[in-house]
């Protein structure tokens, strides 16, 4: 991949593709009607803003759009290993849309001021659209996290579940340094990622959900102590790539959840790969 | 053959473009949807140059074909090629104002509340501006979802007079 404007198209577009896919399995699957059509348009959304990223690949690229969104071989697919994980329950698929759409925000916010007018100008269409997702994830963020004990338990543990691999949404791109040498990345990965969790960890304090992820890892039954103490569970929040400094949620180490970026793949992305490919791979040339 | 005045000939691409209906929501025109951002005039073809209201809509299609049948009937030969363009983005504040009656007509409350975009998390909170009923004006409303039939449209339900409607969602740059 010679122009590395196509490891960020493909990164993004990627993202937007596979988690758009994943949305898309709740559709008929979900909770209440309303939930089905939400995680619906949700999709439908992604996967258009797929399409105006590989629109913009196809200039470097050559291939057409269906080529690039479906003809790709696994380890050609960019996306953060968040985005193919599976729904596996409400509580995770809350938590990743709720982690991804706020990193998200976060590079859009980014991009809209890069030097590459074309990408600027998708970014601009793709913010105004992305504003619903962030509302969605967001009344779900409030719903839970001032709902009930369960609901508190069942969205941390998703949060735990999510969190160490959405760092790798921000897992630096092949070629990363001349991007934003030339501006196309108007800041690195890792600047993004300090801001994201800089905005994460003051959310989480805000609404005391940091303080279920970090001392009640399990909601376990409490007893009394012969001394009337009740016991408190200290299980530290340890996830991967991020620690606690002076309260402030910082990166620390690895990239946790990376990979993706390089074309890295967890083994849950070829099962994904085979089911969203299989009729662009029988039918060459399909279309509508 | 004489080709026609160009002026002329752009006015009246307009004015055939303003009979292309939105295949959603029939009453309303791309014109007055404020789809329509250019029409370019040369010696041998016209430029269209539409925005996408929902990038996702699958309407988009059926719009580009009709405008392109439409401007090809207004163009005295001319070779017509419509395509979408992002820049600037399309908001619902391009919406005229014979539009948004359109849409009220069709039972579609029309976006927006002056220039601020409204998230829609908390539409159906207290402090949130009404959604008006399309039906009987009654501001007693309550979103049900942000999410409805098309990606455009929202769910809301009418307390006054009792009737669940839909509104077009505001999609603005700021708040």
């Amino acid at each position: 991949m010679a122009d590395p404007r196509l490891g960020l198209l493909f990164a993004l577009g990627d993202d937007e593709l596979v988690l758009g896919h994943r949305h898309s399995e709740w559709t008929g699957w979900a909770p209440h009607i309303e939930e089905d059509l939400a995680f619906s348009s949700i999709a439908q959304d992604e996967m258009a803003h797929a399409r105006l990223l590989y629109g913009l690949a196809r200039e470097i690229d050559g291939r057409g759009e269906d080529e690039l969104a479906l003809g790709r071989q696994p380890d050609e697919y960019r996306n953060a290993v968040l985005c193919e994980r599976p729904n596996r329950d409400w509580g995770y698929s809350i938590a990743r849309q709720y982690l991804y759409d706020t990193a998200d925000a976060v590079r859009l916010e980014a991009l809209a001021e890069s030097s590459w007018r074309e990408l600027a100008d998708v970014v601009a269409v793709i913010r105004l659209e992305e504003k619903y997702h962030l509302d969605h994830a967001r009344a779900w963020f409030t719903r839970l996290a001032d709902g009930p004990l369960e609901a508190r338990q069942h969205f941390a543990e998703g949060l735990s579940a999510a969190l160490g691999e959405a760092v790798g949404l921000f897992e630096p791109l092949p070629d990363e340094s001349s991007l934003v040498k030339d501006g196309v990345l108007s800041a690195s990965n890792e600047d993004l990622l300090g801001r994201w969790l800089g905005r994460l960890g003051a959310e989480l304090e805000d609404a005391s959900i940091d303080y279920v992820l970090e001392r009640h890892s399990q909601a376990r039954e409490m007893v009394p102590t012969s001394a009337g103490e009740i016991p408190a569970e200290e299980d530290v929040l340890a996830v991967p790539g991020i620690a606690r400094r002076d309260g402030r949620w910082v990166h620390e180490g690895e990239f946790a959840g990376a990979g993706g970026r390089h074309g890295r793949h967890s083994e849950d992305f070829l099962p994904l790969w085979e089911e969203m490919t299989k009729l662009h791979r029988e039918h060459p040339g399909a279309t509508w | 053959m004489t080709k026609a005045d160009p002026i002329a000939l752009e006015a009246a691409v307009w004015a055939a473009l303003a009979e292309v209906r939105d295949p959603e929501i029939p009453p309303v025109s791309i014109t007055d949807l404020g789809i329509v951002e250019r029409v370019i005039v040369s010696d041998d073809t016209v430029d269209v140059e539409l925005l996408p209201t929902f990038v996702g809509c699958p309407a988009l299609d059926v719009i580009r074909e009709d405008a392109e049948h439409a401007g090809r009937a207004a163009s005295d030969g001319r070779d017509v090629r419509v395509r979408f363009v992002y820049s600037p983005p399309w908001t619902s504040d391009r919406i005229t104002p014979a539009g948004r009656e359109a849409l009220r007509s069709y039972g579609l409350t029309p976006p927006g509340h002056g220039a601020v975009f409204v998230p829609l998390a908390s539409l159906g909170s207290r402090d949130a501006p009404p959604v008006p009923c399309p039906f009987c004006g009654g501001t007693d409303t309550e979103l049900e979802s942000a999410f409805g039939p098309t990606l455009c449209r929202s769910t809301h339900f009418c307390r006054s007079c009792r009737n669940p409607f839909e509104a077009f969602k505001p999609k603005q740059a700021k708040g």
